[in-house]
C-alpha cells in the first residue's frame, strides 16, 4: 500500500516534471491510465487505460498491460476523448482579419479550384496552438472566395510542414451561386438578385462543360495547360469531393438538383443554414452536410429565435448525416461550444458529439483512421476534467498524431505573464 | 456618385431643349366666364346640389344654384351628370419645383464633398440647412409635375423647396399660372424639415440630424433673444451676428410659423413628437404613413397631420409553379407570412380611416406618392373604410384650413377662387374620368379614358405571346424637370430579346441588358459607361400594341417616366 | 386601434401588446416559486421563491405566499437569476455612426432609438434585460448612448429607454478613428499621438466655453445686460457634461499604451471615473487600471481581427477581475447577446473564476458601469424585477433560457414562442429576405454605418 502510494507520487512528481519541461510536440510511447475512455463508436470504457505508440493508438481497455517504456500518466477521474474534427475553417490561412497581406485564403479570380490551402498554410499561426488546447486538433483549411476558390485540406494541428500536418483528405470548393443577400448592407432588389443568380448558375454550367470537355482532351495533342481545368477532373471523375458551400432553401433544393443532373459522385454539402427548411430533401438526396457556426443569427428576421441552434439536430433527426463546423479562424477553439449548443437544442449530447469527431472522419472518407477512440487509430485524442462541451471542463493533456502536445499558447503566456504584473503598480 | 450620376444625365441623356408642350396650355380661353350646366356639385364634403349650375367669372365662383341666370358671352359647358368638386388642394409636396442642376463642383476626386470642405463643419448648404429659401424663383409653371397633379383634380398645393434636412419654407401654390410667381398664392407660410442626412458631411446621419435641429432652435433662440435686446438698448452690446438660417428659423420658436415635419414611419412620428415636447415649436406632421399607431398621442396632443398618399404596393401573385413546388411546412409557414404581409398591407390601407373615425382631421401629401398611383391608393382607403366625404374632407377642405387659405380654397362658395375638379361620375366612383379642371379662370379639359385597363388585366395571360417587342420605338423620358427624346431598338431571335438604345446626346448606342418579357411587362437595364463609371438606367415599361409606358430608375437617383412608340411595323 | 394586426400572434404575445400599448412602463406582478436563486450579490438560495410587486423584487424566501390575483410561476429545479445586462450593444438603433467628424459629442443615439428591432427579442431570449446602445467608435468622441430595457412589443422608442439611467459618451481610441479621419480623410488623428490631442482641445475648448458662461451669469448677477452668452453649442454643452461627471465615458480601447493615455488626460482634467470597452489588452495595465478605479468591459475570446488585438488573450476577463478591476463581459453584436451566459462562462476555462465571479461580469457589474447597479444586477429585495429563468445553470453549455423578465413583465417565454416576433412586417414582400451575417458578427458592430458614410465619402 505504501508503496503503491509512494510510487504513485513518484509517478505524479515525475510526469508533472515532464510536462513543466515540454514546450515541444514530443512522440513516444504512452500509457493513459485509470481514465473513462469515451470512445464515441464503442461506448464508454470506464477505467481504461490507453496506450500510444507510434502515433497511434495501440491499446485500449480495463485490462491492458503497460508497455515498459512507456511513460505513463495517471488520469484518475479524468476522460479521455478522441481529438475534434472542425470541417470547415480558414485557420492558418488568415492571421489578421483586417490586414490583407495576412491573408491567404482569397485568391483572384472566381475559377481557381488549383489554389492548394495546404501550400499556404502557417503552421506556425499563432491560433494553432489557441486553437488546439480545447481539444480540435483535426481541421479543414479551407479557401475562400469566387466561385471555386481552391482546394481544401484536412490538417493535423501539429507539425512545421504541410507534410507533416496533412491529414489525408482533400476536396475542391465551391461556392453554390447564391439568391440571398449578402449582409445588411445589400440593397439589391430580389429581382437583380435574381438575375445574377441565373447568371451565375448558367456560368456554372458553361464551367462544367468545359471541364467535361477537358477530360476528353486530356493526354492527346490539344491539351493546354489549365491547372485551374486539370484540378477540377478527380471532382468529375468522382475520386475527389465537392464541397458546396449553400445556404438558402431554395439555393438548397437547386444544388441537390445540380449535384443530380451532373453525377457528382462525392458532394458535401456545407453551411446549409437553412437545412432545417429542407431536411427531407437532403435526407432523400443522402448527401452529407458540415453545418455551422451554430452559435449564429437566424437567416431571416421572421426565422424563430434559436433556429441556428437547432438546424443542425433537426437535420439529424430528418435522417442527414450532419458534421459541425465553427467557419472560424482565431477562434477554431469554440469548435466544442458549437457542439454543445447543438446539444442542448435537441440534437443530444451524444449525437454532436459525434458531430465533431466520427460524422466528419466519415464524411472525409476517414474513419478507419479518426474520429474515435479505436485501436489502430491515429492518437488524436485528449484527456480532460470532464465533458469537454462543458466551459468549466479543463483540458489536462493533448495528443496530435501520437505527439504529445504542451497545453500551451500565446494566451496562456500572456495569462502567466500579467496575472500578476512585474513590475507592477509602482516601480 | 450622385453628382457624377447628374453630370452624366444631363450631358448623355437629357437635352435640355425639347421640352414637350403641355398640351393643356395650349387652350387659349376666349372669354373669362365659364358656367357648368345641370351637374351635381358638391360645395363642400356632405353638401350636394343636384342638377345646378355653377359659374365662374374672372376666376372667381361668381354664381351656384338650381335657377340661376348664365351671364351673356359665357362659355357653357354641358354637364349633365357631371360631377363638380372644390379643386383639391396637395398637402405637401415639391410640386413644380425642379430638382435642382447641381453646379459643377471643383475637385471632388473623392466624391461629392468638394475639396477644402471640412466634413465636420460643412458650409450649412452642403449641411442642408437653409431654411431661408422660398419656392419662389425655383418654380416652373410647366414642370410635368405640375400638370400630373393637375390631371387628378388637384388645383393647388403646399409646395416646399427640395433639399435636405431644412430645405426652406412652403408656399401655397395652384397649379396653373403663366409663371413660377404666378401661381403663388401664399408665401412662407410653413418651415419644412425632414429627416434627411447630408452627403458625407455633418450631419450625415438621423442622430446628426436630430443633433443639428436642437442646436440651431436653442441658438436661434439665443440670437432672437439678443437681437431683441438689442434693438430695445444697444448701447454697451455686441451687435448680433446676423445669420440668415437662424434668423429664418425666429417665426417658429416664436411660434408663429408651423413646422411641417416630414415623419412617415411610426417611429419617426414619436421621434418628432418627442421633439416637438422638448422645443414646443408648432408642429404638423406630414407624409405620414404609419400614423394609426399614433392615434391616441395625436388626439391627445391635437397635433395636425398630413397624410402620404402613398401606399406599399400590392405584391404580384406568385406563377402556380412555383407554389407547387413548396413543401406543406412551407406553405404552413408561407401562409402565416402571407397573413401577417396581407395584415400589414390592410393597416396601411386602413390609416386614413382608422384616424377618420378617431376624429382626427388630416390632409393629404402626395410627395412620395407617383401620380399614377393616386386615385388607385384613394380607392384603396375607400375600399378600407374612409368614406367619400372624409377623403373630399382630406382633399379640400382641411387642407384650406390648415393652410390658412380656406377663404378663397377648399369648397365652392361665392367669391371663392374658381378651382374646381369636374368628374363624370362621382369622383370616387370606379371608372370615373376627371373630366375639367378649372383653375383660377385657367380651364383645362380632358378626354375620358378608354375603358382598357380592366380588360388589359383579364387578358394578361394570353398577352404573353400576342406581345411583339421587336422594332424601332420613339421614347420620350420625363422627370427631374427634364426630358429626353431618343430611339430604342429591340429585336426577338427565338425569344432571346436584345436591344440598343440611343439618343442625340450619346456619343453611342447602349447595348440593353437583362431583358425579361413577362405577359406584357418588359425590363431591361441599360448600363451607360462613362469613363469607366457605370450607370445604370432600369426600365419597367407595359408594351400595348405599338405604345409602351413606364418607368426608368437610376439607382440612388430617381424616376423619370417613359413613353414610346413604335416606328412601322413589327417584324 | 387596428387589432386585426394582432391576430396571428398568440395570447402571450396579445397580452404583451395590450400591455405595452398605453403604458410608458409596464410593470407587472408574479410570484416565482421554488427555484435556485442565483443572487449574485448574495450567494445561491436553494428552494427560494421570489416575490414581485409591481415591477420591483418584494420579497426573496421560502414559502412565500402571492397576494391576491398575483401569477404563481413554478421555477422547480430551475435557475433564477438576475436580467443579463450587456454594457456595450448596438441593437435597437436605427444609426451608430455620425463618422463625419473626430468628435460628435453633440450626437445621440437615443435620438435614434428602433424598437422594432427584432435583434432586441433575440437578446431577450438569451435572458438579457438592458443593454448599453452604443455611438460607434469612429471617432475620438463618439455620440451618447442610451441605457435601454428590453421591452419589446412596442412602437414607441421611448419605451425602450431606462429612465433615469446616467448619461453616457462613447469614446474610441486606435485603429477606428485613426482609420477613418486620418487615413481616410487626412486629417488628425492619424496616429494615437494625434488622437491624445483630439481629445485634450476637445476638453480645453469645454472649459473655456463653460468659463465663458460663468462669466455670463457673473455679468447678469450683477446687473450687466449687456454681456451675451457664448453661442450655444450642443457639442460643448456635452463635453461639460462630461467634464462634470454628468456623463460618463465609455471608451473603445484595444492597446494598453491608448488606455493609459486616456487615464492620464482624464486625470489632468478631473474626471475621476470612465469605463474602458473591448480593452483587450486591459489586462497589461490591470493594475493601474485598478488604481485609477476606471473599468473595464471586454470580448470572452475575440481577438486577431485586427493587428490591435493581436496579442490579446483570453484570461483578460479573469486577469483584470483577480486585479480588483470592475469587469463585465459585454457583446458588440446581434449575435453574441444572445449568449451572454455562455461568454461569461469561458472565463471558467480561461482562468476559473466561480460561479458568482463569472455571473457577475454579465450582472452587477455591468450594471454598475452603467450607474444602474443601484438599480438591477441582481437579484435583491427593492431592485427592479428584471429577472432570467434557466432551465440548467445559466454558466452550463447546457443551460436554456426559458423566461425572461424585464419590470415584472414576461417578454419572453420559450413554451410559448411564436416563430414570427418581427413587430416591422414589409407588407410588399411576405417571406423576408435571406441573408447570413456570418462575416458579420465575426467583427465589431462598432464600426456598423461607416462603410456607407466611407464609400460617399472617398470612394466617389
Amino acid at each position: 500500500m505504501i508503496r503503491n502510494i509512494l510510487s504513485l507520487i513518484c509517478c505524479l512528481l515525475f510526469t508533472q516534471g515532464l510536462v513543466a519541461q515540454v514546450d515541444k510536440a514530443q512522440k513516444g510511447t504512452y500509457a493513459l491510465t485509470q481514465a473513462t475512455l469515451v470512445t464515441v463508436t464503442n461506448g464508454i470504457i470506464e477505467n481504461g487505460t490507453m496506450v500510444i505508440r507510434d502515433g497511434r493508438i495501440t491499446a485500449m481497455g480495463s485490462n491492458v498491460t503497460i508497455p515498459e517504456d512507456a511513460t505513463t500518466i495517471n488520469c484518475s477521474g479524468h476522460f479521455i476523448y478522441p481529438g475534434f474534427i472542425d470541417g470547415g475553417t480558414t485557420l492558418g490561412l488568415v492571421e489578421i482579419g483586417s490586414i490583407s497581406l495576412t491573408q491567404d485564403a482569397n485568391e483572384l479570380g472566381d475559377f481557381t479550384p488549383h489554389m492548394q490551402a495546404l501550400t499556404a498554410v502557417n503552421p506556425n499561426s499563432v491560433a494553432i496552438p489557441v486553437t488546439r488546447v480545447n481539444g480540435v486538433t483535426t481541421v479543414i483549411a479551407q479557401p475562400t472566395g469566387g466561385l471555386f476558390p481552391g482546394t481544401a485540406a484536412l490538417i493535423n494541428l501539429v507539425g512545421y510542414t504541410p507534410d507533416q500536418m496533412y491529414a489525408g483528405f482533400k476536396g475542391i470548393v465551391m461556392n453554390f451561386p447564391s439568391s440571398g443577400k449578402r449582409g445588411w448592407w445589400d440593397r439589391r432588389s430580389e429581382e437583380d438578385v435574381k438575375k445574377e443568380y441565373d447568371k451565375n448558375l448558367k456560368n456554372l454550367n458553361k464551367l462544367w462543360d468545359q471541364v467535361k470537355m477537358f477530360q476528353t482532351v486530356t493526354g492527346t495533342d490539344n491539351e493546354t495547360y489549365r491547372p485551374d481545368i486539370k484540378a477540377m477532373v478527380p471532382v468529375v471523375e468522382g475520386d475527389m469531393a465537392l464541397l458546396i458551400e449553400v445556404n438558402k432553401d431554395s439555393d438548397i433544393k437547386a444544388a441537390i438538383q445540380w449535384v443530380q443532373d451532373r453525377g457528382i459522385k462525392k458532394p458535401i454539402f456545407t453551411g446549409v443554414a437553412e437545412g432545417w427548411r429542407v431536411a427531407k430533401e437532403l435526407a432523400e438526396a443522402k448527401i452529407p452536410v458540415i453545418t455551422g457556426p451554430v452559435l449564429s443569427t437566424p437567416t431571416r428576421p421572421s426565422d424563430r429565435y434559436d433556429r441556428p441552434y437547432a438546424n443542425a439536430g433537426l437535420m439529424h433527426k430528418a435522417g442527414v448525416k450532419v458534421a459541425i463546423r465553427t467557419n472560424e479562424t482565431e477562434n477554431v477553439r469554440n469548435l466544442p461550444f458549437n457542439a454543445g449548443f447543438a446539444a442542448a437544442y435537441g440534437m443530444g449530447v451524444e449525437e454532436a458529439l459525434k458531430a465533431i469527431t466520427i460524422t466528419p472522419a466519415e464524411i472525409f472518407g476517414l474513419d478507419s483512421q479518426i474520429g474515435s477512440l479505436e485501436v489502430g487509430k491515429v492518437a488524436n485524442l485528449f484527456v480532460s476534467t470532464g465533458d469537454p462541451f462543458e466551459m468549466k471542463t479543463e483540458i489536462k493533456y493533448l495528443f496530435i498524431a501520437g505527439y504529445q502536445v504542451p497545453i500551451d499558447n500565446r494566451h496562456i503566456q500572456l495569462y502567466e505573464e500579467f496575472l500578476e504584473r512585474s513590475p507592477g503598480l509602482k516601480n | 456618385m450622385r453628382k457624377m450620376i447628374l453630370w452624366v444625365l444631363t450631358i448623355l441623356v437629357f437635352s435640355l431643349a425639347g421640352h414637350t408642350q403641355d398640351i393643356d396650355d395650349a387652350l387659349k380661353p376666349v372669354t373669362q366666364t365659364y358656367a357648368f350646366k345641370n351637374a351635381t356639385i358638391i360645395p363642400a364634403p356632405g353638401e350636394k346640389m343636384e342638377t345646378a349650375t355653377i359659374v365662374i367669372k374672372n376666376g372667381l365662383i361668381h354664381a351656384m344654384g338650381s335657377d340661376i341666370t348664365i351671364p351673356a358671352g359665357a362659355r357653357v359647358i354641358e354637364a349633365d351628370s357631371m360631377f363638380v368638386y372644390a379643386g383639391f388642394i396637395d398637402g405637401l409636396s415639391n410640386t413644380g419645383v425642379p430638382r435642382p442642376e447641381r453646379e459643377q463642383q471643383t475637385g471632388g476626386r473623392r466624391g461629392s464633398r468638394p475639396d477644402g470642405v471640412n466634413p465636420g463643419n460643412p458650409p450649412r448648404q452642403l449641411a442642408g440647412v437653409t431654411p431661408e429659401l422660398h419656392v419662389r424663383g425655383q418654380l416652373k409653371h410647366d414642370d410635368k409635375s405640375v400638370s400630373d397633379l393637375r390631371k387628378l383634380g388637384f388645383t393647388a398645393a403646399h409646395v416646399v423647396p427640395r433639399g435636405r434636412m431644412l430645405p426652406g419654407k412652403g408656399s401655397v401654390i395652384i397649379l396653373a399660372g403663366d409663371s413660377g410667381e404666378d401661381m403663388l398664392v401664399a408665401e412662407g407660410i410653413s418651415q419644412f424639415i425632414q429627416f434627411s442626412p447630408a452627403s458625407g458631411v455633418f450631419p450625415g446621419t438621423l442622430i446628426g440630424v436630430i443633433s443639428k435641429f436642437h442646436e440651431l432652435y436653442r441658438q436661434t433662440e439665443q440670437l432672437n433673444a439678443h437681437m431683441k435686446a438689442y434693438q430695445a438698448n444697444p448701447q454697451g452690446m455686441p451687435r448680433p451676428d446676423r445669420n440668415d438660417a437662424l434668423e429664418a428659423m425666429i417665426p417658429v420658436v416664436e411660434g408663429e410659423l408651423p413646422l411641417f415635419f416630414e415623419a412617415p414611419d411610426v417611429k419617426s412620428i414619436y421621434r418628432v413628437m418627442r421633439m416637438q415636447k422638448e422645443l414646443g415649436f408648432q408642429l404638423v406632421i406630414t407624409g405620414a404613413e404609419e400614423a394609426w399607431y399614433v392615434t391616441d398621442e395625436l388626439k391627445d396632443s391635437n397635433t395636425p397631420i398630413v397624410l402620404s398618399l402613398e401606399l406599399p404596393k400590392k405584391p404580384k401573385e406568385k406563377k402556380g409553379k412555383d407554389k407547387e413546388e413548396e413543401e406543406e411546412e412551407e406553405d404552413k409557414e408561407m401562409e402565416m407570412l402571407q397573413e401577417r404581409a396581407s395584415e400589414r398591407m390592410t393597416a396601411y390601407e386602413s390609416q386614413a380611416a382608422v384616424l377618420a373615425k378617431a376624429g382626427i382631421t388630416f390632409g393629404f401629401s402626395t410627395m412620395e406618392a407617383s401620380p399614377k398611383d393616386i386615385r388607385t391608393n384613394l380607392s384603396r382607403m375607400i375600399e378600407h373604410g374612409l368614406t367619400t366625404d372624409q377623403a373630399l374632407a382630406a382633399l379640400t377642405t382641411t387642407p384650406a384650413k390648415m393652410l390658412g387659405v380656406d377663404r378663397t380654397m377648399g369648397s365652392l362658395k361665392k367669391g371663392k377662387m374658381g378651382n374646381l375638379v369636374v368628374t363624370d361620375k362621382a369622383y370616387f366612383d370606379e371608372g370615373s374620368n376627371v373630366r375639367f379642371v378649372m383653375i383660377d379662370g385657367h380651364l383645362f379639359e380632358y378626354e375620358a379614358k378608354k375603358k382598357a385597363t380592366k380588360k388589359k388585366a383579364d387578358s394578361d395571360a394570353e398577352a404573353d405571346s400576342s406581345v411583339k417587342i421587336a422594332g424601332t420605338w420613339d421614347y420620350n423620358m420625363e422627370g427631374m424637370g427634364q426630358s429626353v427624346e431618343g430611339t430604342l431598338e429591340f429585336s426577338n431571335t427565338d425569344g432571346e430579346l436584345s436591344g440598343t438604345l440611343s439618343n442625340s446626346q450619346m456619343p453611342g448606342d447602349a447595348e440593353l441588358v437583362n431583358m425579361v418579357l413577362e405577359g406584357n411587362t418588359l425590363t431591361f437595364d441599360a448600363p451607360i459607361d462613362f469613363g469607366g463609371q457605370s450607370i445604370t438606367l432600369e426600365f419597367e415599361v407595359v408594351v400595348e400594341g405599338d405604345e409602351l409606358e413606364g418607368s426608368v430608375t437610376i439607382s440612388q437617383f430617381g424616376q423619370l417616366e417613359i413613353e414610346a412608340y413604335r416606328k412601322g411595323d413589327p417584324d | 386601434m387596428n387589432n386585426m394586426k394582432y391576430n396571428i400572434f398568440s395570447g402571450f404575445l396579445l397580452l404583451l401588446f395590450s400591455v405595452c400599448m398605453n403604458a410608458q412602463t409596464q410593470t407587472g406582478s408574479m410570484l416565482i416559486k421554488n427555484g435556485t436563486v442565483l443572487t449574485v450579490t448574495n450567494g445561491t438560495m436553494e428552494n427560494t421563491d421570489v416575490l414581485i410587486v409591481d415591477g420591483k423584487i418584494q420579497d426573496i424566501g421560502q414559502n412565500l405566499r402571492a397576494p391576491r390575483g398575483v401569477e404563481e410561476i413554478d421555477a422547480t429545479g430551475m435557475h433564477v437569476m438576475p436580467g443579463i445586462i450587456d454594457a456595450h450593444s448596438h441593437i435597437g438603433l436605427e444609426t451608430v455612426n455620425e463618422a463625419t467628424n473626430p468628435v460628435t459629442a453633440e450626437v445621440y443615439v437615443g435620438d435614434a432609438l428602433n424598437p422594432l428591432d427584432v435583434s432586441i427579442y433575440r437578446a431577450l431570449a438569451g435572458g438579457v434585460t438592458a443593454s448599453h446602445a452604443m455611438h460607434g467608435s469612429a471617432n475620438a468622441i463618439g455620440g451618447q448612448c442610451e441605457t435601454i430595457k428590453h421591452r419589446y412589443g412596442t412602437y414607441n422608442p421611448d419605451d425602450i429607454r431606462m429612465d433615469g439611467a446616467p448619461r453616457t459618451v462613447k469614446f474610441a481610441l486606435g485603429e477606428n478613428p485613426m482609420r477613418v479621419h486620418g487615413e481616410g480623410r487626412g486629417i488628425l488623428p492619424a496616429t494615437r499621438m494625434g488622437i491624445e490631442q483630439v481629445i485634450r482641445r476637445a476638453f480645453a475648448e469645454a472649459k473655456e466655453y463653460k468659463a465663458a458662461k460663468a462669466q455670463y451669469e457673473e455679468a447678469r448677477k450683477n446687473g450687466d445686460n449687456t454681456v451675451m452668452p457664448p453661442m450655444y453649442s450642443r457639442r460643448m454643452e456635452a463635453l461639460e457634461g462630461i467634464l462634470d461627471g454628468e456623463i460618463i465615458i465609455h471608451c473603445h480601447a484595444y492597446r494598453a499604451d491608448e488606455i493609459y493615455m486616456l487615464m492620464q488626460v482624464c486625470k489632468d482634467f478631473g474626471v475621476d471615473y470612465l469605463c474602458f470597452h473591448h480593452a483587450n489588452e486591459g489586462f497589461k495595465v490591470a493594475p493601474d487600471l485598478a488604481a485609477f478605479g476606471a473599468a473595464a468591459s471586454v470580448f470572452a475570446d475575440w481577438w486577431s481581427f485586427k493587428f490591435e488585438v493581436y496579442y490579446s488573450t483570453a484570461y483578460n476577463a479573469t486577469i483584470l477581475t483577480q486585479n480588483g478591476v470592475l469587469t463585465s463581459i459585454n457583446s458588440d453584436s446581434g449575435e453574441l447577446i444572445r449568449h451572454l451566459y455562455h461568454e461569461a462562462a469561458k472565463t471558467q476555462r480561461y482562468g476559473g473564476l466561480t460561479d458568482d465571479e463569472a455571473l457577475a461580469l454579465i450582472t452587477i457589474n455591468p450594471a454598475k458601469q452603467l450607474g444602474i447597479g443601484d438599480r438591477v444586477g441582481s437579484i435583491e429585495k427593492g431592485k427592479e424585477a428584471d429577472i432570467t429563468i434557466f432551465k440548467g445553470h445559466p454558466l452550463s453549455i447546457y443551460g436554456i433560457p426559458m423566461k425572461t423578465n424585464v419590470d415584472g413583465v414576461i417578454y419572453f417565454d420559450r413554451e410559448n414562442d411564436p416563430n414570427d416576433m418581427r413587430l416591422d412586417v414589409n407588407p410588399e414582400e411576405a417571406m423576408p429576405a435571406f441573408f447570413l451575417d456570418i462575416q458579420d458578427y465575426k467583427h465589431e458592430n462598432c464600426m456598423h454605418g461607416t462603410y456607407q458614410t466611407f464609400n460617399t465619402l472617398f470612394r466617389g
